[in-house]
């Protein structure tokens, strides 16, 4: 806990709140190591699963002895295998996400801390990436309580700049990461490419996926006057506008239509969306927002 | 001159013009510095302006709205300056001339929106000065009874609208040969006449002047005149379907049986192609006294006469109320006035050196009441105050006994045994009396003989009296006629040529006959006083025409008279001469009164009574096609000039119209700049 605190990423009272939630999927997925979570696998825990008549070869310690002693059958009893979560929080860290107040990024830092924070305590696989580093930048995987300090040492590393294209960035992710788990990608979701292609990897990766759009108060009500000559601060792209109301009516149903296509291109394939903006706070979003949506519990 | 445009700037001021929307191309493009400004993403702002160009073109426009706004301005504004307009055929030449009639027949209102003809002409005379460029000049003559330069040639345009607008109807006929020799005596001021051989030339090279007449046509051709650089365009105001009913005279006169009682008569005409009824009514001082109901053919004359009684003196107006399903388009000659002066008693001065019988004869009762007889010695003949009151008119009737005045007075006169100093009567008399003539004959129908006998009556001796032409012999002898009686101008002279009592060459009172002595005498000498004293009344009862000058005989003796005219303002006028007042200002249409002091001493009318100014349809000219009217033309000297439409000449110009729509525009761009409003 003290290594917590130290971190601004996650306040005290968070983390206090943050003590009693875990990470729900609603899939089943293996596991690689013994957690508290239920596997698809049967194997040693104290629920029971299944019954299955004794082959030659099993585990004589699963037998039921009572049944064996009634029926004189050899059975065995089978119980569900207990193992951890992979739980991946993919952070878009481009340019755009530098903006803002706090910056969306920042935002996406202390959503993701929180998310991994509650992963660790209820011993997941946390790891947390970025979209676009290169494989040798690429995170340890964290697990327990324990690894709290290097996931904030790591999530507090994160610096905007990362030029890389939503899609490639998905696709790499994707790759390297062959387990199935949860995946919470943050991001402003604003690439000229489009996100559906990106967003068409996790389909593909069959992972239960959550994606967080984060925007900032800027961008969801833009305070601009004037002759502007608007500049794309990551392509240096130029786009010349005189303001008037019904320019701004015209970028209000915009900027409505691209949530609605973001949202209904993620419910339409079984994943969990969310706009939130970065005047919302984190813990509200967490212990509000999320749970709402069945992320965590 | 007839193009569509018209050019109004020099070649430099196009120049300058011409760079004023490459000067706003150029500001427009330099003028936006866009504020650069780092946003996170531009994707949505690209999608948003992606969608706003959808129409593109129209995008574009509505992007550089101000841009075409702008130029917009400068292009209505440049074609203001063009002055584009249409049907501007008129107006070629450099000097023009506009001879407006306002005639009586001006002020019908048969033009568009019941206006007068008269506005009408002024509007299409407005309108020709409208397109009177720089080097044009024109002058505006008014004509009616008498031509009127309102304006003299000049190319100022204000100076000649302000002008137009002082022209005002009035009720005078019309007559053009006036106006033309003003207006020829300005254009063709250098023509001079050869006194050798009467020739006329011209000492300068000439210039056309474009002589514009605008008329009702109202009036017959003009003979005998030489348009000389004047070229006539005969503009015809009006219709030919307005229709009129007119008074056309209003007299007022004695009963010829019963000299006390007056009559009136009323003629009207119906100068219409229909059936009109009207009411004509009579009033007296204001005062309705009668009413007749007519019915007049298209075309026709009717009268009416009036039985008035003895109303006395006062002034009598007829009043025509025509029905209103025709329509009477000309409202002046609706009314008429005319006075009805009194009987006075007469006027008579005696100048006899001793007549005890015809004294006392002119004495009686009865004579007073018929006259004031002023007795006088032949030597007042010589006076200075002779000469004025004969001249100022003071008697009706001079009787000279035994006397003859040097020239023949302004009165009626009667001579006793003396003929008249007049040449008519001189020649044909024969100056030696004749001894006892016997009376065979005499007029008994004649008012100065009316129940006169004379079959008794003998004289001794008498002058022969040979009237002039015109005279009557009212007294024959057997040695030839004696009474005669002639008329002088407006006056009549009775001479009889005996004397009733004379004297001899040695100065002792003789009797020359026996006439006192009879009963006839006396009547014989009211007859005199009846007759030639009071018979006074006939000239005054006429009718003057407007714009004529009224010469006015008046017994009085002032040096300043004042008038009243008919709409109540007075205006003071000398005397010209004892007796005799001349008045100009006849434009009124009414009953004007003559006043010394507070004393009316003389009434008189002034009415249209003109038939030509009273039928106000255009005169029609049928030629070619059938059913189309036309106006005629009117002929001047040996030209005849064809009547052209008014309208045709007007030029509509836009420039008003473009330059309103400018400062639209204009405002329309102030406020989108302004308020950044977008379609």
């Amino acid at each position: 806990m003290s290594t917590a605190n130290n971190s601004n990423l996650l306040s005290p009272e968070l983390l206090a709140r943050l003590e009693r939630l875990e990470i729900v999927t609603r899939k089943v997925f293996r596991g690689r190591m013994k957690g508290e979570r239920r596997s698809k696998r049967k194997g040693q825990s104290v629920e029971f699963a299944d019954f299955r008549n004794y082959v030659a070869g099993d585990d004589l310690r699963l037998l039921d002895w009572n049944l064996y002693a009634r029926l004189d059958k050899l059975i065995i009893k089978l119980f569900l295998e207990e193992e951890d979560l992979h739980f991946y929080t993919l952070i878009d860290a481009s340019m755009s996400m530098g903006f803002g107040e706090p910056t969306k990024l920042e935002y996406a830092k202390q959503l993701a801390a929180a998310l991994s924070f509650v992963g660790l305590i209820r011993a997941d696989r946390v790891r947390i990436e970025t979209l676009g580093q290169s494989p040798s930048e690429r995170g340890p995987v964290l697990r327990g309580r324990a690894s709290v300090w290097r996931m904030l040492e790591q999530i507090g590393a994160i610096e905007p700049g990362r030029q890389a294209s939503l899609a490639e960035g998905v696709k790499n992710f994707c790759l390297r990461n062959p387990g199935r788990g949860v995946v919470v990608l943050i991001s402003d979701l604003m690439d000229k490419d489009g996100f559906e292609t990106a967003l068409r990897y996790f389909v593909s990766h069959q992972v239960d996926c959550y994606v967080i759009q984060v925007l900032s108060q800027e961008e969801l009500e833009p305070d601009v006057k004037g002759d502007l000559k608007l500049v794309d601060c990551e392509d240096q792209d130029e786009a010349e506008v005189s303001v008037s109301a019904p320019l701004l009516a015209r970028y209000k149903q915009t900027l409505d239509a691209f949530v609605g296509s973001a949202q209904d291109f993620c419910t339409r394939r079984g994943m969990h969306y969310l706009l939130t903006n970065n005047q919302l706070p984190v813990e509200e979003l967490v212990a509000k927002h999320l749970r709402r949506r069945g992320l965590v519990r | 001159m007839d193009t569509l445009f018209r050019n109004t700037l020099g070649p430099y001021g196009w120049i300058l013009l011409g760079m004023i929307p490459p000067a706003i191309f150029a500001l427009y493009f330099l003028k936006l510095k866009r504020m650069p400004l780092e946003v996170p993403s531009t994707y949505l702002w690209h999608r948003v302006i992606e969608d706003l160009h959808v129409n593109s073109l129209w995008q574009r426009l509505r992007k550089s709205l101000l841009l075409f706004l702008q130029l917009l301005i400068v292009g209505l504004a440049m074609l203001a300056l063009l002055r584009p307009g249409w049907l501007g055929q008129s107006l070629e030449g450099r000097r023009f001339i506009f001879l407006i009639d306002h005639s009586a027949s001006m002020s019908t209102t048969d033009a568009a929106g019941g206006q007068s003809r008269l506005h009408e002409a002024k509007q299409h005379v407005a309108q020709l000065i409208d397109q009177l460029d720089s080097d044009m000049s024109a002058m505006i003559i008014s004509f009616a009874e008498q031509p009127d330069v309102v304006q003299e040639f000049t190319n100022n345009r204000r100076l000649l609208r302000e002008s137009l607008d002082r022209i005002e109807p009035t009720a005078g006929r019309t007559d053009l040969s006036g106006a033309l020799s003003l207006a020829d005596g300005f254009a063709n001021p250098a023509r001079v006449m050869s006194e050798e051989d009467g020739t006329e030339f011209e000492v300068t090279q000439q210039e056309q002047v474009e002589l514009y007449i605008f008329s009702d046509g109202r009036f017959r051709g003009v003979e005998g005149f030489s348009l000389g650089n004047l070229e006539p365009v005969f503009l015809p105001v009006g219709t030919f379907d307005a229709n009129n009913l007119a008074i056309t005279a209003l007299n007022t006169r004695r009963n010829e049986d019963r000299p006390e009682l007056h009559q009136a008569f009323v003629q009207i005409a119906n100068l219409s192609e229909q059936l009109q009824t009207t009411v004509v009514e009579l009033y007296l001082s204001g005062r309705l006294i009668d009413a007749a109901e007519m019915e007049l053919p298209a075309g026709d004359v009717m009268g009416a006469t009036f039985n008035l009684g003895d109303v006395g003196s006062g002034t009598l107006r007829a009043v025509l109320d025509p029905a209103a399903k025709v329509g009477d388009s000309l409202a002046l000659d609706n009314t008429a006035h005319a006075v009805l002066e009194d009987r006075r008693g007469g006027r008579v001065l005696f100048i006899t050196p001793g007549n005890a019988a015809l004294e006392s004869a002119l004495e009686t009762d009865r004579a007073r009441r018929l006259a004031m007889v002023k007795k006088e010695a032949p030597d007042f003949l010589e006076t200075v105050a002779y000469q004025q009151q004969s001249q100022a008119e003071l008697y009706d009737l001079i009787i000279f006994d035994q006397c003859a005045p040097k020239s023949m007075p302004p009165a009626n006169t009667l001579f006793i045994g003396r003929l008249p100093p007049d040449a008519a009567w001189q020649k044909r008399a024969i100056q030696e009396p004749v001894s006892t003539p016997q009376i065979i004959d005499w007029q008994r129908s004649h008012p100065l003989l009316n129940l006169v006998e004379l079959g008794n009556v003998q004289l001794i001796d008498s002058l022969l009296t040979q009237p002039p032409l015109g005279g009557k012999v009212l007294i024959d002898t057997t040695l030839g006629p004696i009474f005669a009686v002639a008329p002088r101008d407006s006056y009549e002279d009775a001479v009889l040529g005996f004397e009733i009592v004379g004297r001899n060459s040695a100065g002792q009172r003789t009797v020359n006959t026996n006439w006192p002595r009879r009963h006839s005498f006396p009547n014989f000498c009211l007859n005199i006083l009846e007759y030639l004293a009071g018979g006074s009344l006939l000239p005054h009862t006429q009718s003057h025409r407007p714009d004529k000058p009224v010469e006015l005989q008046i017994a009085s003796l002032a040096t300043e008279l004042e008038v009243e005219l008919p709409d109540g303002t007075r205006t003071t006028l000398p005397m010209a001469s004892p007796g005799r007042l001349a008045f100009h200002e006849t434009d009124q249409l009414g009953v004007y009164t003559v006043l010394e002091g507070q004393e009316v001493l003389r009434r008189f009318a002034v009415n249209l009574f003109d038939r030509e100014e009273s039928d106000v349809r255009l005169h029609v000219r049928q030629e070619g096609e059938e059913g189309v009217l036309e106006v005629d033309e009117i002929s001047i000297g040996y030209v005849d000039v064809r009547a052209q439409s008014p309208t045709t000449s007007v030029r509509r110009e836009l420039w008003k119209c473009l330059l309103l729509g400018a400062l639209a525009v204009l405002v329309m761009e102030w406020y989108i700049y302004n308020r950044r409003v977008y379609i």
